[in-house]
């Protein structure tokens, strides 16, 4: 099993205002899988993500990714794995304003002793034509796909995606997801990907639904649909 | 697969040039201070060697003495047979028409040599080379002529002599005096045309074995003098440790080394935290993206060293730029604050390791600490806090009430105030340490000027003369011959000047350990009735206290010894070992020097000089019926002002560079924190501008709270920057110079520093409210990129 989330839990605040976000989640993905982790907002999908991208920590239960547990990873090693098997897309693309788009996508490849050839990742994500632009000269959709580029060209294992879409329009939503869809068939990467857009479940090889704190459904999709038939 | 280089460098030359006007000014504040400094160093170390090396170049005496007639051929050879090389170093003190004082001397060719600094060395009668700093002082260049009484000469050169660095009219000056009192060569010829009845015949001598240190110095001294004694009639003697004309300069030069470096490092410690200050902005700003990297994998180092890039950037081409500028153009600068100071001879500029070290790697390495504490602390926070911008450390504690009744503009501008904090304080500690030096540089001039203008009311007479006792006169070894020879003295000093008054006065020195350094006390015996110094009374007081030897105190050896009633100090003679204990019974209000007094007659009989006998006069009338050779010393308003003239040309040149500098430092200063409050607020006042408020209405919000703090900051600079420059002044006087100048703070420069203040403040002011008219609408629509 890639990876393994085992009994995690995870709350918030103090005493009576203290809330229990994430009660107990177990759950596994196998490599090269495409896992949607889908629910409401305030169930816990982006608490999730964040401690399995090593950026925040579970109350108690464990994750473990090829077999090594989290919890005994110091700062340190955490920050290798981050390095080493992650790569992030967030809703908000937090691109650096100083750098040029090529630039962004290098900030990821100087992470890694094994990057994608950017000028080759820049035509797959459609933005060669823009690599001298600064990211205050770009859409929405391009920016998103200058994030995805930064994230994924260090060949992660796994892609965090947390809800990638959410701030973008329908077309541009349709072509980020299936650019993801194409990055994850063609690097096969693990992609785990938080949204709360129902229709996007239809792409995933898994889809893990949330609520108050509890995995409420764990399916397997026997078939998948492509990012372009997608409609909501 | 070739290594990608981080690609976060890019961002650097981009971020330098988008802000540009900030790191420009931090720059420009960084060159002049560490190319000052380095100029200062380098002109130092320099100077200092070439005026080591004089000694031998120039072939300084090991000393001289002055006989009241020429020595003849015997008395010389017997002499040199003492281990010596005698020289003759004949000179002739002259008044100029213009009220100087130049001692010529005949041209020199084997000892005390001149450097000639411009023109030429005179070669035929009525042709005269005077000294370079001296010329400078009169408005003296080569060509002039120098007039004194219908004689004249033509300067043919500038040149500094070599015994005469500090130009010393008299070894018992307590300072020199470069105004009034010059020195100049003429050829042999012209000298032999002075009268012989104006010659001082004094002789240099060089030890044969050649020198050692300070002890052998005196010891060879202490026989030589004895030797000599029996040889020739000593009017004067002068060893070269003694002789202040030389060593002054070598012991002022490279005193200030130590100053001039806190003054340095405290700059750079200032400009690290303002850098501190704009990261830590920089990281607020930018916290999505420090999350986003965090998240990816970059980890805090790459992130520390990614943001200590600029600063240490720019601190290390600050630095070379300085040290080049040290080298080059401030070297010249400081140097011409010694010429200015010193009749030194040129010098050859020195590379200097220890001046690249401490002005480039030292500084780097302060900024490297600083930027590496301040920026570890604001970077351990987790990716997730970054990315939530929630980057306070521990429980968000919320906004803190203001009450509602208070008007909304001051609601908010309290807000700002609360928000920009760390900037302010790094803001105060500018504002203290700039007005730290502006203050001393408008209080120096003041001191000296109150010094001299009070002197005059604590001066006990116009005129006080110190007789001065024929050598003959106090052998010890031929005790018959010295008790005629003293009243011989004593009736020679006899005047008909109606109001003189006789008195004794002894001098001793302070004990080194009792005092940081020895110093100079004259003890007056004051007579009985005395019109000067009617201190009967005080007398009688102090006898019946009980006291053991009872003498009142100066009121600067008071304030110099933070001397109470009741203390015991210990005195001594200078090369003795006779030491005479003294209590404190009371003090006398006189600046004019450090001094103790008590009755005539029982200072005669603790120094053993014989009842009746008096060793000089108070008189308000000047004294001109007494031979000017049992004159030792001449007190007058002139001489006792001669410190603080001499301090002021010395050191007003730098006062007035001290005053400028902090006031670019204090407006940097302003105009970099006020820049980053209103950077950090860009996004609100874009906001509050679409709102509808005004430009002028946006500036209060924000520019106001940084008007009061400023305002408010300066007001609390004051007492901080008076009680640190108090102490350091104390310190100062205590253990650099001899004497003593009252501290003297007026309340003029409190109004002055205040109104340079708010007027250096309200330019910066100006420039930034052009800022804010600028700050675009849409800036609150961006998005976060």
């Amino acid at each position: 099993m890639f990876l393994e989330v085992q009994g995690l839990k995870k709350g918030f605040g103090q005493g009576s205002a203290r809330v229990e976000v994430l009660k107990g989640i177990d759950f596994t993905c196998e490599k090269g899988e495409f896992c949607v982790l889908l629910g409401p907002s305030g169930c816990g999908k982006s608490t999730l993500l964040n401690i399995i991208g090593g950026i925040d920590k579970p109350d108690s239960g464990e994750i473990r990714i090829e077999g090594e547990a989290m919890s005994l990873m110091k700062e340190k090693r955490l920050t290798m794995y981050r390095r080493e098997h992650l790569g992030y897309i967030f809703q908000m693309y937090n691109l650096i304003p100083n750098l040029t788009v090529r630039e962004n996508i290098e900030v990821g490849a100087y992470l890694s002793r094994n990057p994608l050839d950017v000028e080759e990742l820049m035509h797959t994500l459609g933005l060669y034509e823009h690599r001298g632009k600064l990211p205050n000269q770009l859409s929405g959709g391009q920016q998103q796909r200058c994030a995805i580029g930064r994230a994924i060209v260090k060949n992660p294992d796994i892609l965090l995606c947390d809800e990638p879409t959410g701030a973008l329009d329908y077309n541009t939503s349709k072509e980020i997801l299936k650019l993801i869809e194409t990055v994850n068939q063609k690097y096969g990467n693990t992609v785990i990907m938080v949204t709360h857009n129902d229709a996007i479940r239809f792409m995933a090889d898994r889809v893990i639904k949330l609520k108050d704190g509890m995995v409420r459904h764990n399916i397997q999709n026997e078939t998948k649909m492509s990012a372009e038939e997608l409609d909501w | 697969m070739k290594k990608t280089k981080n690609p976060l460098r890019h961002r650097l030359p981009r971020e330098l040039k988008s802000d540009f006007g900030k790191y420009m000014v931090i720059f420009l504040l960084l060159v002049l201070s560490i190319g000052l400094i380095s100029g200062f160093l380098v002109a130092d170390e320099s100077m200092i060697a070439a005026y080591n090396d004089s000694f031998e170049k120039y072939n300084i005496e090991d000393g001289n003495f002055t006989v009241e007639y020429r020595a003849n051929k015997s008395s010389i050879r017997m002499i040199e047979d003492l281990g010596v090389k005698v020289y003759e170093l004949f000179f002739t003190d002259r008044k100029m028409d213009n009220g100087v004082t130049v001692r010529i001397f005949k041209n020199r060719t084997a000892v005390d040599l001149p450097c000639p600094m411009e023109g030429s060395l005179p070669e035929e009668t009525g042709e005269i080379a005077v000294d370079r700093m001296f010329a400078d002082n009169n408005s003296l260049k080569t060509g002039d002529i120098l007039v004194s009484s219908g004689k004249e000469w033509k300067i043919t050169g500038l040149v500094a002599l070599s015994d005469y660095s500090a130009l010393f009219s008299d070894n018992s000056d307590t300072m020199f005096d470069a105004l009034h009192f010059g020195v100049a060569v003429v050829c042999e010829e012209e000298f032999e045309s002075f009268s012989k009845n104006e010659i001082t015949w004094r002789y240099a001598w060089k030890y044969n074995e050649g020198i050692g240190d300070k002890a052998w110095q005196k010891d060879r001294a202490e026989s030589f003098s004895e030797d000599l004694s029996g040889i020739v009639d000593l009017v004067g003697f002068n060893p070269r440790f003694q002789n202040q004309a030389i060593i002054f300069t070598g012991d002022d030069m490279g005193s200030d080394r130590a100053m001039m470096m806190v003054l340095l490092y405290v700059i750079i410690v200032i400009i690290a935290f303002v850098f501190a200050v704009t990261i830590s902005n920089t990281i607020v700003k930018e916290s999505n993206v420090i999350g986003t990297l965090r998240a990816s994998g970059y980890t805090k180092g790459e992130l520390i060293r990614h943001y200590m890039t600029m600063p240490l950037f720019v601190t290390l081409v600050a630095a070379l730029v300085g040290n080049v500028l040290g080298y080059t153009v401030f070297k010249d600068v400081c140097a011409d604050l010694y010429y200015n100071s010193y009749s030194l001879p040129t010098y050859v500029t020195l590379w200097n390791a220890d001046a690249f070290f401490e002005t480039t790697v030292v500084p780097v390495v302060i900024m490297i600490v600083i930027d590496f504490v301040i920026l570890s602390r604001r970077l351990a926070l987790s990716p997730l806090k970054f990315l939530r911008r929630d980057l306070k450390k521990g429980r968000s504690r919320g906004a803190f009430p203001l009450s509602a009744h208070l008007p909304f503009f001051t609601r908010f501008r309290v807000r700002v105030i609360f928000q920009n904090m760390p900037n302010y304080i790094v803001l105060f500690a500018g504002i203290f340490f700039a007005n730290f030096l502006l203050m001393f540089g408008l209080m120096l001039p003041e001191i000296l000027h109150h010094y001299e203008e009070t002197l005059p009311d604590s001066m006990f007479s116009e005129y006080q003369y110190i007789l001065q006792l024929p050598q003959a006169a106090v052998d010890e070894d031929k005790k018959l011959e010295s008790m005629m020879n003293m009243l011989k003295f004593q009736n020679a000093v006899e005047t008909d000047v109606e109001d003189a008054e006789k008195f004794s006065a002894y001098g001793l020195q302070t004990v080194l350990g009792e005092t940081k350094r020895i110093e100079d006390v004259l003890v007056y015996g004051i007579a009985d009735h005395s019109r000067y110094l009617p201190l009967d009374d005080r007398f009688r007081e102090m006898e019946k206290a009980g006291f053991e030897n009872p003498v009142l105190a100066s009121s600067n050896y008071r304030d110099k010894m933070k001397l109470k009633i009741g203390d015991r100090v210990t005195l001594k003679e200078e090369f003795e070992d006779a030491q005479y204990s003294f209590t404190i019974a009371g003090f006398l209000e006189y600046t004019g020097s450090i001094c103790v007094f008590m009755p005539k007659e029982k200072l005669n009989e603790i120094f053993d000089l014989g009842k009746g006998t008096f060793t000089g006069y108070f008189s308000n009338t000047p004294i001109t019926d007494i031979d000017k050779s049992y004159i030792g010393q001449t007190i007058d308003r002139e001489s006792l002002t001669k410190v603080s003239r001499q301090l002021m040309k010395s050191m007003g040149g730098m006062m007035y560079l001290v005053d400028y500098f902090s006031m670019l430092m204090f407006m940097i200063l302003i105009y970099i924190l006020s820049k980053i409050i209103i950077e950090k607020n860009a996004q609100s006042i874009s906001m509050t501008k679409i709102l509808g408020y005004r430009n002028g209405e946006i500036s209060r919000l924000y520019l106001h709270s940084t008007t009061l703090m400023t305002i408010l900051e300066i007001f609390l600079s004051l007492p901080l920057c008076t009680t640190g420059l108090v102490w350091i002044y104390e310190q100062m006087i205590v253990s650099e110079m001899t004497g003593w100048i009252p501290y003297y703070l007026p309340r003029k420069i409190y109004i002055q520093m205040i109104i340079m203040g708010i007027v250096t403040y309200a330019v910066v002011a100006v420039l930034e409210y052009q800022k804010i008219r600028k700050v675009p609408m849409d800036e609150a629509l961006k998005n976060v990129e």
